[in-house]
């Protein structure tokens, strides 16, 4: 091969030699030509030289100039993007003639333009992002994730980070890089840089709307862009004594790329006026100094600014940026962005919407709450026990606080309570909307009454009490669970999961099939393949001492009997939409691969449903049943459902359950969040309900365990599940990867 | 120099052990001693179980007698067994035999690890009747009151094989040990290894980051312990980062993305 490619570019010289010489060129001027050629790269030496041939037809000129322009190129990039970067011309040259890869290839006079072909050499967020990751959950404690973004900056939940840095050419240097900004972003949000106090808000906020944040300060600011700008720089300014005290090793290793960052910056005097006004503060913030003649302001501005670093919370700050733009009065001018590196940005827009989906969401759950407090006297009614009083009918205690709507008296529940006090009464649009839904009663109460009639159309459902904590006691027979079959799906998912995980899969196989086959002595049998000398000692002492001996004399190395039967319930609510049900398929197939190499007995079920008379249950597998084609087709026809009522399920599962004779049995369940229903099956009702059930399964001899992809609700978790009988995966892609490695260390 | 060889019931803690209690664990352990209940403490690795159960031994001056549990205990490992010497036969104690008659501590480390069947004989030993029945010789032990049966275990291993029976569990009294509080924790790794508060402090700072990743990819967080020997290490004037590497990253865990990150942290800190 590489003498066919020698023959090739043999040829090549000789062709373009002939026509150069046709063109009128002298010895020597074809010796600098293919001197010139000679002097690149030895991989690029014969793209160079077929591109000199095309050209050569056209013009000797040509080639000349182009060497010229291709020197200037390799001086610049590294040698595969200028492969990248000649390919281009050649490729233009071929498709739209010499006229646009001319104009082309005179680009490269212009240094800016050639950089363009720069890859983003350097470190790529990807090959670190799990790293990076770890390193800031640990260091902060929060569940922050980390995500590729145009600069560095934060929503308070997720740190964006550019997707390559390059400002090293050594990877450990550029992932230090990576250290300092996802830190940086970490000290805004403990800073509260990002989330100021509500007072704080207010007193730079002229207008006040409905519910200010800091976008509204910085709408506030005339020259919107900069002033952010000088606030990333402040609020660093500010941040530096925590991290110096949190991070002191980071902090001094910072120094080094801080004045390094200091001499690639440019002087203050070349600079339009607001950009310098930016430019300083960040010079001064980076080695304490800055490049060029200080403003007038200067002096003032320094002393305000190592007050900054006293300061516990982002007033200053604000108040600072307002202090330059009176100072400066700068309006209306050209600012262009000042790159902060490490700092970062502010995207005060991004805090904003994400404060505003969280209230949503709280609007949402009022809505519910309050939705539920109007509906739940009259279900209560319609199937009440005999003998139990109504609410209203209870005798109302003085401690309880209760809320007068529609004449009727109600009950409120800790969180609603909790919900009212925080905002001094129930939020007015909520109220409104909710009385607003129909005339005269409410239309919620008329839609939940067409579903409860629904159920007379369904028979043979199997009845189950649900567990009521604020009575203490069971509704009897309060949920109906129907099984069916999941519809089986379409397309091959198990062969398209195990296609995708290829490896992983083999080697999950070997793992399981390891801790099958784990050898295992068993001492003391009455045969066996060799003596047990312990035995056999004790069994002569005993018989000296006149006692009956012990007849099990025998050692026998065993397969570890594993007597384990383990039950997947999947929860199949609509939230699971999208990722979650994939990744849950997916873990289910590991799964199902998994323990068919084990051997132990297992069933698959997902669960969902509408309200309690309508809780479905879903077979997937059963325990009897071997893994085959229908299976594999109901794994892949999971599809995501209505809601979360998890109390029926669980309790179908024990029975499932208890069916089988074990020695063990578990029960897994994979959910995505709270339990939740369409009806008031919500928030500590639902969580006491499900604590009360997963009570009953452990009562029962049953090992319940959940694995929940929830981001943040880490509060309840452990109240419901129970300490150490649960884990949280933070990032559902994991799942997969995780489900198999859990179900290892939960059964050994 | 030479090893000592002491019979188990002669082992006393002669000094007093270094110990910072973290709550009122020793008021506690001390009124269940003289209430005769059986002591179970439950905390993760490395936070101080044993070391209290040597305190305790030294304050109360009696021997203390500790078993480490695993899966091929059996009950006659425990209680004792009749062996062959010269022709004869002659019984031996057991461990837990032994406490008994010296009137000691006895101390079932980990008890977990140990089968279901070789746990129930301690369970006439923790309820009121303080006995312990040996079956092969026909006697019952009577415990005296000075005798003391405590458990550790750990109730972090999420597996379902190693959990403890209700029946177990429900004769004794449970002490929690978890991490100490910063402060506390800062003192006591000055005081096991002798280095300075600076380091010390940031050994908490570290330990309680990668505490932090606990269910983020660890299992468990660093340990006072793990923290004590990266502080002897660095005492004994090895690098930072290389006590820090050998004596906590890389105990906690194998995947080498993990271990990088701890790397990072620590190389933040330090």
């Amino acid at each position: 091969m590489c003498a066919a490619a020698n023959r090739q570019i043999e040829k090549l010289r000789e062709n373009l030699e002939a026509n150069l010489r046709l063109d009128f060129m002298e010895d020597d001027e074809v010796k600098t030509v293919f001197d010139g050629i000679a002097s690149f790269d030895h991989t690029l030496r014969q793209k160079i030289l077929a591109l000199c041939f095309s050209l050569s037809h056209a013009s000797s000129a040509f080639v000349v100039s182009s060497l010229a322009r291709i020197r200037k190129a390799r001086n610049v990039l590294s040698l595969r993007d200028t492969e990248k970067w000649l390919t281009n011309a050649f490729d233009l040259l071929d498709a739209k003639g010499i006229g646009p890869y001319i104009k082309f290839i005179a680009d490269a006079d212009d240094e800016e333009k050639l950089r363009r072909f720069q890859s983003p050499a350097g470190l790529r967020l990807h090959s670190v992002l799990s790293r990076i990751e770890a390193f800031i959950q640990g260091i902060s404690g929060m569940g922050l994730r980390v995500a590729p973004g145009r600069t560095a900056h934060t929503d308070t939940e997720v740190i964006y980070l550019p997707a390559a840095i390059n400002l090293y050419s050594s990877r450990k240097e550029n992932a230090f890089v990576y250290k300092l900004m996802s830190v940086h972003q970490w000290s805004r949000i403990v800073c509260k840089s990002l989330m100021p106090e509500t007072d704080v808000i207010r007193s730079f906020v002229r207008k006040q709307k409905n519910h200010p944040d800091i976008d509204s300060i910085f709408r506030a600011f005339p020259e919107r862009e900069a002033a952010q700008d000088l606030y990333a720089i402040f609020e660093s300014i500010r941040a530096e004594r925590f991290l110096t005290e949190e991070l002191p090793g980071l902090m001094r290793d910072a120094a080094t790329l801080r004045k390094r960052m200091f001499d690639e910056r440019p002087s203050i005097d070349t600079l339009s006026p607001l950009s310098a006004a930016v430019e300083v503060f960040f010079q001064y913030y980076l080695v304490g100094r800055i490049k060029g003649k200080n403003p007038g302001w200067w002096d003032a501005a320094i002393k305000k600014i190592e007050l900054l670093r006293q300061e516990e919370g982002p007033a200053a700050s604000f108040a600072l940026i307002a202090w330059i733009c009176e100072k400066t009065r700068l309006k209306g001018e050209k600012y262009e962005p000042c790159d902060l590196g490490f700092i970062g940005n502010i995207r005060p827009d991004k805090v904003s919407s994400l404060i505003r989906a969280r209230h949503a969401e709280k609007k949402k759950s009022y809505e519910g709450m309050i939705n539920k407090l109007l509906t739940v006297p009259e279900i209560e009614s319609r199937k009440r026990p005999e003998g139990a009083k109504s609410l209203q009918e209870r005798e109302l205690r003085p401690e309880e606080k209760y809320l007068l709507i529609k004449g009727r008296i109600i009950e409120l529940d800790s969180e609603l309570r909790e919900i009212i006090d925080e905002r001094q009464g129930i939020p007015g649009g909520i109220l409104v909307k909710g009385s607003d839904l129909g005339s005269g009663s409410p239309v919620t109460l008329a839609d939940l009454a067409e579903e409860e009639e629904a159920p007379s159309t369904r028979t043979g459902g199997i009845p189950y009490d649900e567990w009521d904590f604020r009575r203490s006691g069971y509704r009897k027979q309060w949920c109906n669970l129907y099984e069916h079959d999941v519809h089986p799906g379409q397309e091959p998912f198990v062969d398209m999961t195990i296609a995708r995980y290829g490896p992983y899969v083999r080697l999950l196989r070997n793992k399981f099939e390891l801790l099958k086959r784990e050898p295992r002595i068993l001492r003391r049998q009455k045969d066996g393949d060799d003596i047990d000398i312990d035995a056999s000692v004790e069994a002569f002492s005993d018989r000296l001492a006149g006692l009956q001996p012990d007849e099990d004399l025998f050692i026998r190395l065993d397969r570890q009997e594993r007597n384990i039967a383990v039950l997947f319930l999947l929860d199949m609510s609509g939230s699971t939409k999208g990722w979650v049900s994939e990744a849950e398929k997916e873990s289910l197939v590991l799964m199902s691969e998994a323990l068919e190499a084990l051997g132990d007995r297992y069933a698959i079920y997902g669960f969902s449903g509408m309200t309690r008379t309508k809780c479905d249950y879903y077979r997937v597998k059963g325990f009897d049943e071997i893994y085959s084609e229908a299976v594999k087709s109901r794994i892949a026809g999971i599809s995501p459902k209505d809601y979360t009522r998890m109390g029926p399920a669980i309790r179908h599962s024990i029975s499932v359950l208890q069916s089988v004779d074990a020695r063990t049995r578990l029960f897994v369940i994979l959910s995505d969040g709270k339990p939740e229903d369409w009806d008031a099956y919500k928030g500590e009702y639902a969580i006491e309900d499900t604590r009360k059930a997963l009570i009953e399964a452990r009562e029962r001899g049953i090992h319940p365990f959940c694995v929940t992809i929830d981001k943040e609700a880490r509060s309840y978790l452990p109240h419901m599940y129970g300490e150490s009988n649960y884990t949280l995966i933070d990032d559902v892609r994991k799942l997969p990867d995780r489900i198999t490695e859990i179900y290892r260390r939960l059964t050994t | 120099m030479r090893a000592t060889t002491l019979r188990t019931e002669q082992y006393i803690v002669e000094e007093e052990p270094y110990y910072r209690p973290v709550g009122d664990e020793i008021e506690l352990f001390s009124a269940a001693y003289k209430n005769l209940i059986p002591v179970l403490l439950k905390g993760p690795t490395g936070s101080g179980k044993t070391r209290f159960m040597q305190y305790m031994a030294w304050r109360h001056k009696r021997p203390l007698i500790t078993v480490s549990c695993h899966d091929d205990l059996t009950a006659s490992d425990l209680v004792g067994r009749y062996l062959v010497k010269g022709g004869e036969t002659i019984w031996v104690d057991g461990p837990l035999a032994r406490a008994v008659k010296s009137g000691g501590f006895c101390y079932l480390d980990e008890i977990v690890e140990a089968r279901k069947d070789t746990t129930v004989v301690i369970h006439p030993l923790a309820d009121d009747r303080r006995i312990l029945p040996i079956e092969k010789r026909g006697e019952v032990l009577k415990a005296p009151p000075e005798f003391l049966l405590a458990l550790s275990y750990n109730p972090g291993y999420q597996s379902v094989l190693k959990d403890l029976k209700q029946s177990t569990r429900q004769r004794f009294l449970a002490l929690e040990f978890g991490y100490p509080s910063r402060g506390l924790e800062t003192e006591i790794i000055m005081h096991e290894s002798g280095v300075g508060k600076d380091i010390a402090d940031r050994l908490v700072s570290f330990g309680e980051k990668t505490r932090n990743l606990k269910d983020r990819g660890l299992a468990e967080g660093s340990s006072t312990r793990l923290l004590i020997h990266a502080a002897q290490l660095i005492a004994s004037g090895i690098a930072l980062s290389e006590a820090c590497r050998v004596a906590i990253s890389s105990p906690l865990t194998d995947d080498a993305e993990m271990s990088a990150a701890l790397s990072e942290i620590a190389s933040s800190i330090f």
